[in-house]
């Protein structure tokens, strides 16, 4: 809402700087988003008379004298095709300053001299939209009421010297959005009486209500009234009303339309006017609108009506979308005559829905939406009714017609002054409190501690006690209370035990070198069930933005190989990059969301050396980088097993899927050829990467307890071990056997060599083992360590037909 | 020979060869001639008492005399040879210590979630619990219990992505505080929560709006909660996240969840309050909303509001990051250019 300080100053004595009042009001009630001052900026504009105006031969231009006030007359060069002699118009004297900045010169135009520019209003600063469509594409033409003289500066007239408030208004304050709300409250916050216009109003034409019957269904239209006005003549609305609609960033349209929209900015009343020609029918009716039904608005839109949109009909056709736009065939025209007037309260649902539905919310169904004033609507018409009487010269047919005339009841709040003040930690005295209800016009009663408020109907957002206390709190100025620490029974503050599990996780990634990245939840469908075993029914949004953001993720990896793209689009191929965030998914009849950790690696551990000692990332690097992660948590490595799996989206020979205590924690593995290949920026590359179900895992990780154990005393006893095995054979398979038969000292299992290759059959791989013996209680013979080497070698013969080498 | 005149040749020429001795091999090839079982020394000892005896004991003294002496100066060169060797070896071994080191990687916190990590240790260290609700939350949970009841205009402030009629992204962390007043018991002592999290709306992506973006919640309640302590704790975090020369003003706003319902300027770290364009010429930026629990809250989670009340506030952790470390354009959080990430590894707490 755009508030006018000139404006305001019809309703309240005010004398504050306007930025030193926006500051308070912003503090107390109303943000106030900025203040506009439309004169900044420019200067030497004044009014000039055109004296006389003759075309220039051969050009479109006309050479015209005008009276700027000063001994003789300007010359000045104009192009506009509405210039003409007898205008009183906008002149820009030499010197003088315009919108843009630009600097007006004297200059010649094809060898005349021209002193001056005569002006449009889009050139002193007006936004196309509010510019009469009659000067849209001229100069600006001073209206006769306009009483202004030349030299005189064309600020004033034109409103261009006011301030202009830009009221960001929650929408519990729409009460607000009329200039005796926003003066209302402006006198509260200043303490300064409000004075409101109250009108009696002449009725002079005869009585028309006998003759025009007006259905209403209630529950669409609590309140209905309309009255006719007669014999209005169609022109332009007089200066001082346009200048207001100007500074509430309204068009001026003609003086039918304006005095409907002026006493909607006036009083937050939406009002409507009609050709009365469109109910030669003599009927009214507000009704939902059928199925089938269209409607042209005045913007020219068509519309197919909706079964819950309220409409306006003339009993046979509809001419109206109640509450949100008129139809063309109920439009004012320039050959109006006779108009019906309409002060209405629709159903804020209804509307609000119907200007959302059809894409049309005006200035009428913003305010019907969040709600306007149930006291206003018939002094509104009134106000209305007598403004064209006065502007356009129609005769006020006698009396209002009523279509419904709901009441409500009238809010009165009891409380008590020690609850505001236990509320917001104050002391306020009764005496305090009153006159803050005082300067908010509401009439409060106060019996000791008992406080009893009568709410004007105006302030419908007031309804509770804790709406009074926030209306003495911002009275009494939040800036006054004094800040204070919440005094409570001790209590203790920290994480859950799964929220301390994840941080500890994520500071040991962290430690390992990873950065840490935050991708979308949503994505597209293809990517949301990649990176699984076997994908679970996806969770979609119903309305996606696009399709790149249409479901919601059950993998982290698709993020990160999103995130990989991007950054090896820009030249960064070394990447060691985590993320820690929820995956979503629909199973079991339920919505879930698993807590995940996903990790991505590419290019060399090293950034580029010059002692060229690097080493590539590879499986058994992110592996390594796993089994880390692992002890640090506390899980044996015993009890994890990887086993070749294939994945989506995974290389189908270099992945595993990761099993701690048999249950499904994981996976690890390359990045798929079909997937990096298909990306320009990757297609070299080998990326490596895992991802877990922290869900799983961290009950296994809870608690963990350390019974410190000293270092063994005893020597350890080191033998390694050589076999030739088939192919297939797989490491796993090997450490099981070792491990069983390898009796209760040993102690270490380690592979230190892999071969296959010239050396050995075709069919074969050599494997080496590192085997650590120790008796932590007595120093290890030779002999059981032998006795147990023998045993795994004949496993190992048995069981693998290892070859022992 | 007289003896005498032996053991003074001797001397000299011992002493001469171990200065010859120039390497450890033959140093010890020296020792064994000048004081080993066989050297002439050690046969004048043994054949002692072929001696006058009158000469003996000035011999003897003089012998062992000049065997301490060549066992002094040949520790000496022994001492002398390994330091040069020493020497030899550190000069090979020297390196160019101003070559750089090999460096891979440093793990970075993401920027919000280094935002995030403060503002919570920060709570946790004034007796708050962190808490965590579902991102797919319930229309009741998010909206109703929250007094935004179905048709209520404030839901257009608030595009929602909705999954079904009942289930949707939750547009906002609010209703973790309605599941947690539920379950609460009061009977135990007060509530105090903060609630961080992911939250959706539906805004097309651009410089200043993203769909996804992280909040977190705090919720005090008790039964002499005031508006004094929302301001005070308020004005403490302020000042913890943005620094201490921070001014902090609070204005009426409204949320259908409080009542009344504050925001919390503070002053503009660019221009200090001065005016500028970050600050809209304003001199103040907005951070948070927060305010007085509204009774209806209250009473839909079962908590008598005649007895219990408390205050809340919801801060975007986006903003508070994009605020404090100057960042530009919200989509450099979610684009995860390494980058951009990196270089804030200096802010880890
Ligand atoms: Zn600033």
């Amino acid at each position: 809402m755009l508030v006018s300080y000139s404006w305001l100053k019809d309703f309240i004595d005010l004398d504050q700087d306007p930025k030193d009042l926006a500051e308070k009001i912003t503090r107390t009630g109303i943000e106030v988003a900025g203040v506009k001052h439309p004169e900044e900026g420019m200067k030497q504009l004044v009014v000039g008379h055109i004296i006389d105006c003759e075309p220039i031969a051969g050009t479109h231009l006309n050479l015209t004298h005008v009276d700027v006030g000063e001994d003789e007359p300007h010359q000045i060069v104009c192009g506009a095709p509405n210039v003409a002699a007898g205008e009183d118009v906008v002149v820009a004297l030499p010197g003088a300053r315009i919108a843009g900045n630009v600097k007006i010169k004297k200059s010649k135009l094809r060898g005349n001299e021209s002193n001056g520019m005569i002006c449009g209003l889009q050139e002193i600063g007006f936004p196309d939209n509010l510019v009469p469509e009659k000067y849209a594409k001229g100069i600006y033409v001073f209206p006769e009421d306009a009483d202004v003289k030349p030299g005189q500066s064309a600020f004033a007239p034109l409103g261009m010297d006011d301030y202009i408030f830009d009221f960001d208004i929650t929408p519990n304050r729409a009460d607000t959005l009329s200039m005796e709300g926003s003066a209302y409250e402006v006198g509260a916050i200043t303490d300064t009486p409000v004075k409101v216009e109250d009108i009696t109003l002449k009725e002079d034409g005869p009585d028309w209500t006998k003759d025009f019957a007006v259905e209403v269904d209630p529950e669409l239209a609590p309140k209905f009234y309309l009255r006719k006005i007669s014999n209005v003549k169609i022109g332009d609305s007089p200066l001082w009303l346009q200048r207001r609609l100007w500074n509430a960033g309204i068009r001026p349209i003609n003086n039918v339309v304006d005095v409907t929209n002026y006493i909607m900015l006036l009083t937050g009343q939406p009002m409507h006017s009609y050709d009365a020609r469109a109910f030669k029918t003599n009927k009214l009716v507000v009704r939902k609108a059928e199925k089938n039904e269209k409607l042209t608005l005045l913007n020219n839109k068509k519309v197919d009506l909706d079964p819950n949109d309220i409409v306006i009909t003339n009993g046979e056709e509809v001419v109206m979308m109640a509450g949100v736009m008129g139809g063309l065939n109920s439009e004012i025209e320039a050959d109006t005559t006779d108009v019906l007037l309409e002060s209405a309260i629709f159903d804020s649902t209804l509307i609000r829905k119907a200007a959302l539905r059809h894409a049309n919310r005006t200035e009428a169904s913003s305010r019907y939406e969040k709600g306007v004033n149930w006291d206003a609507t018939t002094r509104a018409l009134d106000m209305a009714a007598m403004l064209l009487r006065n502007d356009a010269s129609g005769k006020i047919n006698e009396g209002v017609i009523t279509g419904s005339s709901e009441k409500r009841q009238p809010v009165q709040i009891k409380t008590t002054i020690s609850y505001i003040n236990k509320v917001l930690g104050t002391d306020i005295s009764s005496t305090e409190i009153a006159a803050i209800f005082s300067r908010l016009n509401f009439k409060a009663e106060i019996n000791n501690d008992e406080l009893i408020v009568d709410v004007p109907a105006r302030r419908w957002d007031v309804a509770i006690p804790a709406d009074l206390v926030e209306e003495v709190g911002r009275l009494y100025g939040y800036d006054n209370i004094k800040s204070t620490q919440p005094v409570l029974a001790e209590t203790h503050g920290g994480y859950s035990k799964k929220e301390e599990a994840i941080r500890r996780i994520k500071n040991i990634v962290q430690g390992q070198g990873l950065i840490e990245a935050i991708s979308y939840s949503l994505t597209s469908l293809e990517k949301a069930i990649g990176f699984s075993q076997e994908p679970k029914k996806p969770v979609e949004v119903q309305m996606p933005l696009n399709s790149n953001r249409s479901t919601l993720r059950q993998n982290l990896m698709t993020g990160l190989v999103d995130a990989a793209s991007y950054n090896m689009a820009r030249k960064q191929n070394q990447l060691a990059i985590f993320e820690q965030g929820r995956v979503y998914d629909f199973e079991n009849n339920t919505y879930n969301e698993h807590e995940h950790l996903a990790a991505l690696y590419s290019g060399n551990v090293y950034f580029e050396n010059w002692q060229n000692n690097n080493e590539k990332i590879d499986f058994f690097y992110v592996k390594g980088q796993l089994t880390n992660l692992f002890l640090a948590l506390g899980i044996n490595t015993d009890d994890v097993e990887y086993k070749a799996e294939v994945i989506m989206y995974m290389h189908p020979t270099r992945t595993a899927g990761i099993y701690i205590k048999n249950k499904y924690v994981g996976m690890i593995g390359m990045l798929d050829r079909p997937v990096t290949q298909s990306n320009k920026a990757m297609k070299d590359s080998e990326i490596y990467g895992y991802e877990l179900n922290l869900d799983v895992i961290i009950p296994l990780i809870l608690n963990p307890h350390t019974t410190a154990q000293t270092a063994p005393k005893f020597p350890a006893v080191e033998r390694d071990l050589s076999i030739l095995v088939d192919q297939e054979v797989t490491n796993q398979a090997v450490e099981d056997v070792i491990k069983e038969n390898g009796g209760k000292y040993l102690h270490d299992l380690r592979i230190i060599d892999v071969y296959r290759g010239s050396h050995i059959a075709e069919d074969k791989k050599s494997f080496a083992y590192r085997l650590t013996f120790l008796n932590e209680n007595d120093t290890l013979t030779d002999t059981i360590v032998n006795e147990a080497i023998t045993s795994i070698d004949s496993s190992l013969e048995k069981q693998l037909k290892a070859e022992i080498r | 020979m007289d003896l005498f005149d032996r053991l003074k040749e001797l001397r000299e020429k011992g002493l001469d060869e171990i200065d010859k001795a120039k390497n450890e091999e033959k140093l010890n090839d020296v020792r064994v001639k000048l004081t080993g079982r066989k050297s002439e020394l050690t046969t004048i000892l043994h054949s002692m008492k072929d001696i006058d005896p009158s000469d003996r004991r000035e011999v003897g003294q003089r012998v062992n005399k000049l065997r301490d002496l060549f066992n002094a100066k040949l520790d000496d060169a022994k001492n002398e040879i390994v330091a040069a060797l020493v020497e030899e070896q550190l000069a090979k071994e020297k390196i160019d210590v101003t070559l750089p080191g090999r460096e891979m990687h440093l793990g970075t916190k993401h920027p919000i979630n280094i935002i995030l990590d403060d503002l919570e240790k920060y709570f946790i260290g004034m007796g708050y619990k962190v808490v965590q609700g579902p991102e797919i939350e319930t229309d009741h949970y998010c909206f109703e219990m929250m007094n935004l009841p179905k048709d209520h205009p404030a839901r257009d402030m608030q595009e929602t992505f909705y999954i079904d009629s009942e289930d949707l992204l939750r547009s906002q962390t609010s209703g973790d505080q309605a599941r947690v007043l539920e379950k609460h018991d009061f009977a135990k002592g007060p509530l105090k929560m903060v609630g961080p999290g992911k939250v959706y709306r539906r805004d097309d992506d651009d410089a200043t709006h993203s769909h996804q973006f992280m909040q977190m919640e705090g919720l005090v309640v008790d039964k002499n909660i005031t508006m004094g302590d929302l301001k005070g704790t308020l004005e403490l975090m302020a000042k913890h996240i943005f620094g201490q020369d921070r001014e902090t003003r609070l204005r009426p706003s409204y949320f259908p969840f409080t009542e009344p319902s504050v925001e919390m300027d503070v002053s503009c770290f660019n221009c200090n309050g001065k005016g500028c364009s970050i600050c809209k010429y304003t001199g103040w930026i907005e951070v948070l909303g927060a305010g007085m629990v509204h009774p209806n809250v209250l009473e839909n989670a079962g908590v008598d509001a005649n007895v219990y009340g408390g205050f809340a506030f919801g801060v975007g952790l986006d903003r508070f990051a994009i605020l404090k470390y100057g960042i530009d354009d919200i989509r450099d959080f979610y684009t995860n250019d390494v980058r951009f990430l990196e270089q804030f590894s200096k802010e880890e707490r």
